[in-house]
């Protein structure tokens, strides 16, 4: 760092202060200290939905309905995941700078090719699934296609990127030596390269698999089926028994996808997601030959997804949908700038939503996270006596459905429900957006937790340091850069995702942009989606700009 | 053995920056020759061992190799050059999760199809050349095994074994038994200066006594200059003493 560190307010501090007074400014647009925000006539309902929980609707119909719904879920996030995978892997390999760097050896070449890949894939990926999905339902209507491309091309263009950066981080002596010894470079990156980093990109798309699942329930809403559009049809209609045993369905769904993922990271010695573009050795306790037998399971697995929905693939290039296009890109031309005044307390509004969101995602993904961990109850490292203790074991468990529950259920039916409650607003869209969130981030504090180094903290405990200060000196600091890392990662996610609660009417330019959307104003839609995208980018500047300032200190 | 040399360095200084890591470099080997590179850590070995394989370029002057100045190559023309260059790193750039016998076919690279490099990948292909290039250092039964399951011994092997599946003209290995015992050092030497005689063999070494033992021509790098380059038998303890002076 050029600037000599002062000693009392370190960058960390400093930009906890701005956080502070972000979070502080946008509880101030959203309403609060300056107009009642909850609605009273709200709870009656509200407890209605609640007592709903103990006494689901478990009649022969439903569930079959709910099968049907859980399957054809299951099915779009397998073909997403497939496609998204595919598309990354190829595109990963061409945005990555080795690959233009050392295999085509384009030096002077490369900062075109490289970064205009680069920059052509932020696009796909700035623009939510949401968004994807209601403009290919216009185009080809409704079909199963359409959830499986609006998962299929953000995804893609995601986990490309992540692809490359693995790429590139990835040790290359041993590429350079084989490229150094005559070989051809192409030959030796898939020699070389490609097995090296084999294991996380596969742990990462273990880990797309899991959003792929969150994903395909909420498009769901936009009428794709599958549960989503179950869950939304029961709560618009008020049936709260059949509403949550469609919950449970999704809870269970979410549940065994992730501990079957989790499991098979944790084997691959690829625990998080962060590690993966860190240089941690990893700890691998799984053959090659085993992971190669996954792979008829895998290809059985899309093959069997792709046959249950039936994606009627020749509406691709059909006429129709081309005329359609056509008719799109025509009259979404020239751009409608009219309504560009709008935008800007627009856009406030949605930053405002998405930092409100991710402050509430962190201090309960926070609060939640350390009884979730397995790591005191099975080391005992915090129960020294070694005296079994059913209290931590009932607080796990709780800890854990209530996370699972929180991302299970995608944020805007939490919005829906909070509406209940609170009046109309970015407050609800903040809450739910902040519910769904807080599930996801609580299980990833959760990870880092578990794979905390243990030998520090044995060392502090044996010099006799009571708990509280183990807690404070060996696994707070220990996790605490992780955890800042997380949540800046999840705000940027955040920012994106305030379409989908925008869907049901939470405010901000998610609710301008669907709105637009589906009244076919693409003149003005193309505005609105270009405010959108600048200011995507600019909350991804400001959370790099943090997580390298943070790591630097 | 021709006497037209191998290799040559015309007048070569490299500068990374503001640093100059090799001064005013003239030097030729002929083929068959076994030269050793002495010198204390940032004398400027292994930067002269990368500038000889075709990694690094001079800043100034010309590197040859076959009677072809290196860096005036087309890439093609430039590979199959370095095909006849064979380097042993001293960090052995291996790829860990692979098994051996790919770390030792990628010796093959040069000359298999991208294709065939492929297949080799899921079914071993040329399994008998590589067993023989393993048998020749001595672990053929690791043939299978997992290259980071290896000791770092046994690692520096298969390194050497690639090499010799690789059969360039030349070999060049960087402070190949730094990291080695007495006896595997003995050993590995044995098996650089043993496999052919009219292959040339470029090492650099911190072990004097083993450059002495095991080379015909010594060359004394300081400070990214040539301090001497004289046969082995005419290296006094004087131009040791000198050489690795504060």
């Amino acid at each position: 760092m050029s600037r000599p560190a002062s000693r009392f307010i370190s960058p960390s501090l400093q930009w906890g202060m701005i956080g502070l007074i972000a979070i502080a400014l946008s509880l101030w647009q959203a309403g609060l200290f300056r107009q009642t925000v909850v609605n009273f006539n709200g709870f009656p309902l509200l407890w209605r939905f609640v007592a709903a929980s103990v006494h689901p609707d478990l009649s022969y119909d439903l569930l079959a309905t709910t099968l049907q719904a859980s399957l054809v879920t299951l099915a779009y996030a397998v073909c997403g995941t497939f496609l998204s995978v595919t598309i990354g892997a190829i595109a990963g390999v061409f945005c990555s700078e080795v690959w233009w760097l050392e295999v085509l050896r384009a030096k002077r070449l490369r900062y075109f090719g490289f970064h205009s890949v680069r920059a052509i894939l932020a696009f796909p990926r700035a623009i939510h699934e949401l968004i994807w999905g209601l403009f290919f339902l216009n185009i080809w209507g409704l079909d199963p296609l359409v959830a499986v491309a609006a998962i299929a091309i953000p995804f893609g263009a995601i986990t490309a990127k992540v692809f490359s950066e693995i790429l590139d981080e990835t040790p290359r002596q041993p590429l350079l030596a084989l490229i150094n010894s005559g070989v051809a470079p192409i030959t030796a990156f898939f020699y070389t390269l490609l097995p090296q980093a084999f294991l996380n990109l596969l742990s990462y798309s273990f880990y797309r698999f899991e959003c792929s699942i969150r994903s395909a329930a909420v498009l769901g809403i936009i009428g794709a089926g599958g549960l989503g559009y179950e869950i939304l049809l029961s709560l618009q209609s008020l049936r709260y028994e059949q509403l949550w045993t469609f919950f449970y369905a999704l809870l269970i769904l979410n549940g065994g996808v992730d501990i079957a993922s989790a499991t098979l990271r944790n084997q691959l010695g690829c625990a998080s997601r962060i590690d993966l573009n860190s240089h941690r050795p990893t700890k691998r306790n799984i053959s090659n030959s085993r992971i190669f037998s996954l792979f008829p399971i895998a290809i059985a697995g899309v093959a069997l997804s792709f046959w249950y929905i039936q994606p009627d693939l020749s509406k691709i290039g059909s006429p129709r949908s081309q005329q359609l296009l056509h008719q799109i890109v025509q009259t979404s031309l020239p751009p409608n700038f009219t309504g560009i005044a709008e935008l800007i307390p627009l856009s406030v509004e949605t930053v405002a939503m998405s930092v409100l969101a991710i402050a509430i995602a962190a201090s309960g993904g926070l609060l939640l996270a350390f009884p979730a961990a397995q790591i005191f109850l099975l080391s005992g490292l915090l129960n020294r006596r070694g005296n079994a203790n059913l209290f931590p074991l009932v607080l796990l468990v709780i800890a854990r459905i209530v996370l699972l529950l929180c991302r299970a259920i995608p944020a805007p039916i939490w919005a829906l429900v909070v509406l209940y409650v609170l009046f109309p607003g970015i407050l609800p869209g903040a809450i739910g957006l902040g519910l769904h969130n807080l599930g996801i981030l609580g299980r990833l504090f959760a990870e880092v937790i578990e794979n905390l180094e243990q030998p520090p903290l044995k060392a502090l405990s044996a010099g006799g340091t009571p708990n509280s200060l183990v807690f404070l000196y060996g696994v707070l600091p220990a996790t605490m850069p992780r955890f800042l890392a997380y949540t800046l990662y999840r705000w940027e996610v955040c920012m994106r995702e305030t379409v989908i609660v925008g869907l049901v009417g939470a405010g901000g330019l998610g609710r301008l942009l669907t709105e637009q959307l589906s009244s076919f104003d693409y003149q003005s839609l193309i505005v609105t989606l270009g405010a959108f995208l600048v200011l995507t980018f600019l909350v991804d500047w400001i959370s790099g700009r943090v997580r390298r300032s943070l790591r630097a200190s | 053995m021709s006497s037209d040399p191998i290799i040559s360095v015309d007048r070569v200084t490299l500068q990374f920056g503001q640093f100059t890591a090799l001064t005013d470099i003239s030097l030729h080997i002929v083929a068959g020759e076994r030269v050793a590179l002495v010198g204390s850590s940032g004398a400027g070995k292994s930067t002269l061992i990368r500038l000889l394989n075709g990694t690094l370029e001079p800043t100034r002057g010309e590197v040859q190799a076959f009677g072809q100045k290196l860096h005036q190559l087309k890439p093609k023309h430039h590979r199959q050059i370095q095909r006849q260059i064979g380097t042993i790193y001293q960090q052995l750039h291996l790829v860990d999760n692979l098994r051996v016998i790919h770390n030792v076919n990628a010796g093959h690279l040069g000359h298999w199809s991208f294709l065939k490099a492929l297949i080799s990948l899921i079914v071993p292909l040329d399994v008998a050349t590589a067993t023989q290039a393993l048998a020749q250092v001595g672990i053929p039964e690791k043939l299978y095994d997992r290259t980071d399951r290896l000791s770092g011994g046994q690692q520096q092997r298969v390194a050497i074994a690639r090499v010799l599946v690789q059969n360039p003209m030349v070999i060049l290995a960087d402070e190949p038994i730094s990291s080695l015992d007495r006896e595997l050092s003995r050993e590995v030497m044995e098996i650089l200066c043993n496999c052919q005689s009219s292959r040339t063999l470029i090492v650099s070494l911190h072990d004097v006594d083993v450059a002495l033992r095991y080379c015909d021509r010594m060359i004394g790098l300081r400070r990214g200059r040539i301090l001497f380059d004289a046969p082995s038998t005419a290296v006094s303890s004087e131009m040791i003493a000198d050489l690795y002076r504060l």
